[in-house]
């Protein structure tokens, strides 16, 4: 360390350095600790002789204030640690959670398909038969038809109906079939509908 | 240095440290609390009497001062932000040190023996007082056995609070001398004190 650096800083500390000069100085200053001790004796005698009397002469309060801030800093960081360790922790219990929630629900739901598989829907009715329940084999119960007697009335057609013994035999259907034979057969209406 | 080249004056000198302390560079902001560090105490003064928590305050003073520095906009000069930042850091402290002490239990007998609350607060060690009496002592001791002229130069400086221009035309020497003198008589200022300032800082790092 120069005298001509030292009287560097006395010139800077007064505001009469030149500009080049003082940021190539305080460049210097943050690597150099004995540049900064003089800088600090120097900042000493002014506080001395600038100095109030119920003052007491403080000194190099800097060091004291940056190992503060890093205390503080440091307790903050350990703090903000801790909670994120806490989070963490909570996160990686929500998700395993969340995991076997969703393993519960899944389980009952694919209970549900073997259900569906075991217990197909069924159409009852014809117009069911035209737009089929969610099941690919639909089985439609056939009430008997009295089809010799059509000039019955309704009222002796209930009554048949209702006196009958016989068992209702289901019939079942393929829905893709009946789909596939329904297309055609509309297909087949309209084609002959513009041929005539 | 040639007089023409554009100076760093004082304010500029501050600007550049809070902007570099901004920045993250902590010695920077190292060089700014000493650069100030007087000024605060000697505001801290005027509020706080115990010459121990005058320090401390003074400690947490810049510490609010690091943690503003993002705010300041350097509209004002830096000293004039810092003066109101101690002035109601010191306000707060008597504040909570008054809350303190009415919620401290004291017995009757105790409190007879207090003459005053100087007693009080009168918490220094007798380590301490001694440790900041000789630094004053030395200080004092290392100002008066300066030559004339360099006492002169460094009295109109710092207390009067002249230009070097002006010291010159009061001294009637060229401003060339009065950088020379102002510098000699810091210098010797700080041969005097290094021995000490090494002690302390061995004391402390002992302490530690």
């Amino acid at each position: 360390m120069s005298d001509k650096s030292n009287q560097n800083i006395s010139e800077l500390m007064d505001g009469e350095l030149s500009r080049d000069c003082s940021k190539f100085l305080l460049k210097r200053m943050q690597s150099d600790s004995e540049l900064r001790s003089s800088w600090n004796t120097y900042h000493m005698l002014r506080s001395c002789l600038q100095k109030e009397h119920d003052a007491p002469l403080i000194q190099n309060l800097g060091i004291a204030v940056l190992a503060k801030i890093g205390e503080n800093d440091h307790q903050e960081a350990t703090a903000v640690k801790n909670t994120n360790r806490w989070l963490k922790g909570l996160t990686g219990s929500a998700i395993a959670a969340s995991v076997a929630l969703f393993a519960v629900f899944s389980f009952n739901n694919m209970n549900q398909i073997d259900q569906d598989v075991n217990h197909p829907n069924f159409a009852k009715t014809s117009k069911q038969l035209i737009n089929p329940p969610n099941a690919t084999v639909v089985r439609v119960e056939q009430p008997v038809r009295y089809s010799r007697f059509p000039s019955l009335t309704p009222q002796v057609q209930e009554y048949i109906n209702e006196s009958n013994n016989q068992p209702m035999i289901p019939v079942y259907y393929n829905t893709d079939y009946i789909n596939n034979l329904i297309i055609k057969a509309r297909t087949q209406n309209t084609q002959n509908q513009v041929e005539e | 240095m040639n007089s023409t080249e554009e100076k760093m004056s004082e304010k500029t000198l501050d600007a550049e440290l809070v902007n570099q302390a901004k920045q993250g560079k902590m010695k920077a902001f190292e060089l700014l609390v000493n650069r100030y560090q007087q000024k605060v105490a000697n505001v801290i003064a005027k509020f706080v009497k115990d010459r121990h928590e005058i320090q401390d305050v003074a400690q947490e003073v810049f510490i609010k001062v690091y943690r503003a520095l993002p705010n300041f906009r350097g509209e004002s000069s830096f000293y004039t932000w810092i003066y109101r930042i101690a002035v109601n850091t010191s306000k707060n402290h008597l504040v909570s040190k008054s809350r303190r002490i009415q919620n401290a239990p004291v017995e009757f007998e105790e409190a007879e023996n207090f003459s005053s609350n100087e007693d009080h607060r009168n918490l220094d060690t007798p380590d301490a007082v001694y440790a900041r009496g000789e630094l004053e002592q030395t200080m004092s001791k290392a100002i008066s056995t300066l030559p004339e002229d360099l006492k002169t130069a460094i009295v109109l400086r710092e207390v009067d609070g002249m230009s070097y221009e002006e010291i010159a035309e009061k001294m009637d020497c060229p401003i060339g001398t009065v950088r020379s003198r102002i510098f000699r008589a810091r210098d010797a200022i700080d041969q005097a004190m290094r021995p000490l300032l090494q002690d302390e800082s061995m004391r402390k790092q002992n302490v530690r």
